[in-house]
């Protein structure tokens, strides 16, 4: 591999790119929907929410002296129960992140001793208000040395989440504009612009001075070039910061990697750029469609398909890197996922332009 | 290693159940301007598709500068080059980006583009997009892109088609002088007239197959036909009359005597005439089935 060739290529492919109005129409337009939607969609509270249960029969004020320590941080709302069974009822039905329950405290200089019960899956924002619970207790039994606060982990059901509870619906709406800002990528323009070059002869042109795995890596990376300049302008414009920034350019990347290679197989095939251009929402549409579908679909047989299709999982990645609540809790299934599909697009691409040497 | 410029020995290239070269042979001496004349579908841009290293062969080999394409492409790529017969240029580019591409992709100075730019009379065009180029200019920028790495072989596959004919001429002179510094030039047509022009040695492919293969006199002698000439008469009348025929030679004789000759032409073979000989059919008729494909 050539990397003189492949850059010469790779500067023409985005020099041809900013000239072809078909091709500005594709990147620009998920972008301008991005911040469409981010200025029209209305302000949600900056501060994350969270709603908690307490049992205070001794009416110690608990709630409140929580509700006051975790003011700057976290908006929390109180319920209160009549007794540790009810409130862990409340918990475990999801309507409460966790249950503070503060018995009547007795006399002397006995300390206060409360528990709290606490989901294991717990976001992180619930975790930082039960680091509050001691202090919080302790102020509202007016006996600050003297506190004992035990934390019950509880067991429950992961399918109790609801990721799109946990996003605002701005973050969501620009992740799927980035989503599809991808698609259009790897799917329509990479395509479109191999497809021009075999369609006008100028692929043979350059096969001429260079390899074919050259000129297809050029076009490749002139697809990851798209993808991480329009998700970090689309991130910029719109500035929707990404909780962890590593992981969500990482997940753009990945999931442009993944597609691209098909892109390249698309445009190999079809040789039509104008029939790309027409046709190719059939294909897109789908993507985007099963990228707003990971917020609905929680179980069930579409689950497990969108379990290990790239863009559901890239989307999932997305999500949960724009968000400290982590909604879907990607782990290492999603990156193995896109890396999976990204070797299988490439092998398949490879395979195809040999037998179409041959 | 091979003394030719270009070598092909038994080659053969199958589309699925159509033999679009079938087994055919030549060789091309350095400096020499070797002609493959056919009809459309003959197997014309098989041929050079297989020697610039961009489809494989079903069978046999082709050597390029002793080296065997495409197994050794690599090898001689900076030394050939194309006028393809489609104008494959970038059209929202400028003819000068066009040509800086290829420079950087061969690893040439800039100032090469604007040379060879210079050289096809395309200097003052040189900031102009390629999409307001005539079908003229584009083909002159074909040229300009060809000559770029300065190649030892030349190809050129139907290089005047569509031209007008001082855009023709101009690019037989450039082949002409090329073929005088030394480079090998490779060149397809049906124009009989240009081969016959230019061509040192010309080969006739048909059906995939060479026909006939020798100099474009050798060729007219041999497979020409019997001498003829056309005789206008002072009644102004034509008439051909073969001189291989006595009869024919004696009405001549009688005809000049008597005073009614106006005017003589001897009549030569031309190359189509040689085509015709050996295809029994025209240059123009086309083969039957495939089809070449494009310059893609």
């Amino acid at each position: 591999m050539n990397m003189r060739r492949v850059s010469a290529i790779l500067t023409k492919d985005l020099r041809e790119a900013l000239r072809d109005g078909r091709i500005l129409i594709l990147l620009l337009l998920p972008i301008g929907m991005a911040i469409f939607y981010n200025a029209t969609t209305p302000d949600e509270d900056e501060l994350p929410k969270t709603t908690v249960v307490v049992v205070d029969p001794g009416r110690i004020g608990v709630a409140d002296g929580l509700r006051e320590a975790a003011s700057r941080s976290v908006e929390v709302e109180m319920l209160s129960a009549p007794d540790a069974a009810a409130a862990r009822r409340i918990v475990d039905a999801d309507d409460a992140a966790f249950a503070v329950v503060a018995p009547s405290p007795s006399g002397g200089d006995a300390p206060v001793r409360a528990e709290v019960l606490l989901p294991r899956n717990a976001s992180p924002t619930a975790q930082s208000v039960v680091a509050l619970v001691p202090d919080a207790v302790a102020a509202a039994a007016d006996r600050p040395p003297a506190t004992d606060v035990r934390v019950q982990r509880l067991a429950v059901a992961a399918s109790d989440r609801k990721p799109a509870d946990l996003l605002e619906q701005r973050t969501i709406l620009i992740v799927v504009c980035i989503v599809m800002l991808l698609s259009f990528v790897a799917l329509l323009v990479v395509p479109m612009q191999t497809a021009e070059e075999l369609g006008t002869g100028t692929f043979g042109a350059l096969r001429l001075a260079a390899t074919g795995p050259e000129i297809l890596a050029a076009k490749a990376l002139s697809g990851m070039l798209y993808a991480v300049v329009g998700t970090v302008l689309t991130v910029v414009i719109t500035g929707a910061a990404p909780d962890d920034p590593v992981r969500f350019y990482g997940a753009a990347l990945g999931l442009a990697v993944s597609l691209v290679g098909f892109g390249l197989l698309l445009g190999l095939l079809s040789g039509n750029a104008n029939q790309i251009n027409t046709y190719g929402g059939f294909l897109i549409l789908p993507i985007v469609g099963l990228a707003v579908a990971v917020l609905i679909v929680e179980s069930g047989v579409l689950s497990v398909v969108m379990d290990v299709l790239p863009f559901t999982q890239g989307t999932r990645l997305l999500f949960d890197s724009v968000s400290a609540e982590r909604p879907f809790d990607t782990g290492a299934l999603a990156w193995l996922v896109l890396a999976g599909w990204s070797a299988l697009g490439f092998a398949v691409l490879a395979r195809a332009a040999t037998r179409r040497e041959a | 290693m091979s003394a030719a410029a270009v070598e092909v020995e038994a080659l053969e290239r199958r589309y699925g159940d159509v033999r679009a070269l079938d087994g055919i042979s030549f060789s091309a001496a350095p400096g020499e301007v070797f002609g493959l004349l056919g009809p459309n579908g003959a197997g014309k841009s098989t041929t050079i598709r297989i020697l610039t290293g961009r489809t494989r062969p079903s069978a046999g080999s082709a050597h390029v500068l002793g080296h065997p394409v495409p197994a050794e492409l690599e090898r001689v790529r900076s030394e050939i080059n194309l006028v393809p017969e489609t104008p494959t240029v970038y059209l929202r580019a400028t003819a000068k980006e066009n040509l800086d591409l290829f420079c950087k992709l061969y690893g040439l100075p800039a100032a090469r583009g604007d040379a060879a730019l210079e050289r096809v009379g395309l200097a003052k065009a040189a900031k102009r997009k390629v999409k307001t180029f005539s079908t003229g200019m584009r083909q002159r920028l074909l040229l300009a892109r060809a000559l770029l790495n300065d190649p030892r072989v030349l190809f050129l596959d139907e290089p005047t088609r569509g031209l007008d004919p001082q855009s023709a001429r101009d690019l037989h002179a450039l082949v002409a002088e090329r073929a005088a510094a030394g480079t090998t030039i490779f060149l397809t047509t049906h124009d009989m007239t240009e081969a016959d022009s230019l061509c040192d040695r010309v080969a006739f492919l048909a059906d995939g197959r060479i026909a006939a293969l020798d100099t474009p006199r050798a060729l007219k002698l041999r497979l020409g036909g019997a001498p003829e000439v056309d005789v206008v008469l002072d009644d102004e009348s034509d008439l051909r009359l073969a001189l291989d025929r006595d009869a024919d030679a004696a009405r001549l004789n009688e005809l000049v005597a008597a005073g009614r000759v106006r005017t003589v032409h001897s009549r030569e073979a031309t190359l189509a005439d040689v085509f015709i000989a050996l295809a029994g059919r025209s240059l123009d008729d086309g083969v039957n089935g495939h089809a070449e494909e494009g310059e893609r």
